[in-house]
């Protein structure tokens, strides 16, 4: 190498400059620019872009190197700068996303797999026993029974609709294991979201409430979902996050069927039900299959309960009619806690 | 002394090592992967352990990414995780000799 190689990081959205130079560097090693990254590291020999790596919060996406510098540690020097990056900015817990061929490069970087789109796609986490022991704690919770169900429920908020769905499905199952999605980037925050759920489902028997994890509908295994109302969709990429579930979730507690509620509403939902009858039950891993069930939503006056008819409700304050649609306790939160908010929805409103 | 936050200490460069540690409720869990395994890592996971007693760490997560670094360099990169990690008062400095 003749000039010296510097480090240094780029906020894309406040350096349009740098921005644009990475995009072209990103398009001429096949990679396209991804509009979620925050902050890129850089790494400049003279003036020449020759590596970047960027992050959306704990995510790491857009990882390259010039092909005339691969080989000479440039491609574990930037992934290294941008695990610093990380870990300053308060995420220790990494993932990211790479074709199959390149796990032994990011092993040599920290970076394990977790699962494998066959010849598409691998999703890798900075710890070589992240989910080993995530699926160890869960396996704490395991029931005996042949038919155990799980349902993955955002609850944003808690409808008698969520709260339907979990009594039809305990009701068929030996044991229902039900998680809350964790990520926060729905309008309720988790703590509401889980609150809710938790007192919502009082009284049904047999029945085992989850926190959520990084390992199921979270920003790393299913990052659309949390756009689905920016209407960005399109064709959303769901197959790493039903085959963590099989391969890790579904073994963990013995689970043998997942159950859902038929989606009328939410194309991206919508999609995620009809993927997951192919990649839960498909013969195509080496992990069991999980039954899916669908289970109809009930209506309220000739329309299915769902979570964002509540929400458009809260938009417009209609809460004679949010109270049809949620359970007391659903109602109260929403009544004590959102009721200012929702009148200036749109400004920034502290109560 | 107990791991109380996620913390990181050095790099993936040769010869160095990166070393992670979080806290958990369960038993000390070390993890230690290898360039040199297999000319080293009963070595290294020696060195490791010692180091891990001599601060009394008894739970939590240790990963150790090592690019065969010397066993002076191990050390430092645990003593430097684990106190950037744990919850540290009245320091008895003779210990990380």
């Amino acid at each position: 190498m003749c000039a010296e190689l510097i480090f240094y990081s780029v906020v894309p959205s406040e350096e349009p400059g740098e921005r644009a130079e990475i995009e072209t560097f990103l398009l001429r090693n096949g990679l396209s620019y991804d509009e979620g990254i925050e902050i890129f590291v850089v790494g400049r020999e003279g003036r020449k872009l020759v590596a970047c790596g960027g992050l959306e919060q704990n995510i790491v996406k857009c990882v390259a190197t010039d092909p005339l510098y691969r080989g000479e540690h440039l491609s574990l020097t930037i992934v290294d700068k941008v695990i610093h990056l990380a870990y300053e900015r308060g995420h220790s817990h990494l993932f990211l996303y790479t074709r199959p061929n390149n796990i032994a490069f990011f092993a040599g970087c920290g970076f394990y797999p977790i699962v494998e789109v066959p010849g598409l796609v691998t999703l890798l986490e900075n710890s070589p026993i992240g989910i080993r022991r995530y699926c160890d704690g869960l396996s704490k919770s395991r029931q005996p029974g042949a038919r155990i169900g799980a349902a993955v429920l955002n609850a944003n908020p808690f409808t008698r609709g969520h709260r339907y769905l979990i009594e039809k499905a305990a009701e068929s199952c030996d044991w229902l294991h039900v998680f809350v999605v964790a990520e926060d980037a729905s309008l309720f925050p988790y703590c509401d979201r889980f609150q809710l759920m938790k007192s919502g489902i009082e009284g049904i028997a047999r029945v085992t409430l989850h926190p959520g994890s990084q390992y199921m509908i979270s920003r790393a295994t299913f990052s659309c979902y949390f756009f689905k109302e920016k209407n960005v969709a399109g064709d959303c990429f769901t197959a790493v996050d039903l085959l963590v579930f099989r391969q890790w979730i579904a073994p963990a507690l013995g689970i043998t069927h997942r159950f859902v509620g038929t989606e009328p509403f939410c194309r991206t939902t919508g999609k995620y039900n009809e993927d997951m009858k192919y990649w839960l039950q498909a013969d195509l891993s080496a992990a069991k299959p999980v039954t899916v069930v669908e289970i109809p939503r009930i209506e309220s006056h000739d329309r299915a309960i769902s979570a964002s008819e509540v929400r458009r409700l809260l938009g417009t304050n209609d809460f004679d009619r949010i109270a049809e649609l949620v359970p007391q306790t659903t109602y109260d939160l929403l009544s004590s806690k959102y009721r200012m908010k929702a009148v200036g929805s749109h400004t920034s409103a502290t109560a | 002394m107990k791991i109380i936050k996620d913390a990181m200490a050095g790099t993936l460069e040769s010869s160095d090592v990166l070393v992670k540690v979080s806290p958990s409720d369960g038993p000390l869990e070390v993890v230690v992967k290898s360039e040199v395994e297999r000319q080293f890592g009963e070595q290294i996971r020696r060195v490791v352990a010692d180091t891990l007693a001599r601060l009394t760490i008894n739970e939590g997560v240790v990963i150790v990414e090592d690019k065969g670094a010397l066993d002076c360099t191990i050390r430092a990169r645990l003593q430097a995780a684990v106190l950037r990690g744990g919850a540290v008062e009245g320091l008895d400095w003779s210990i990380l000799q």
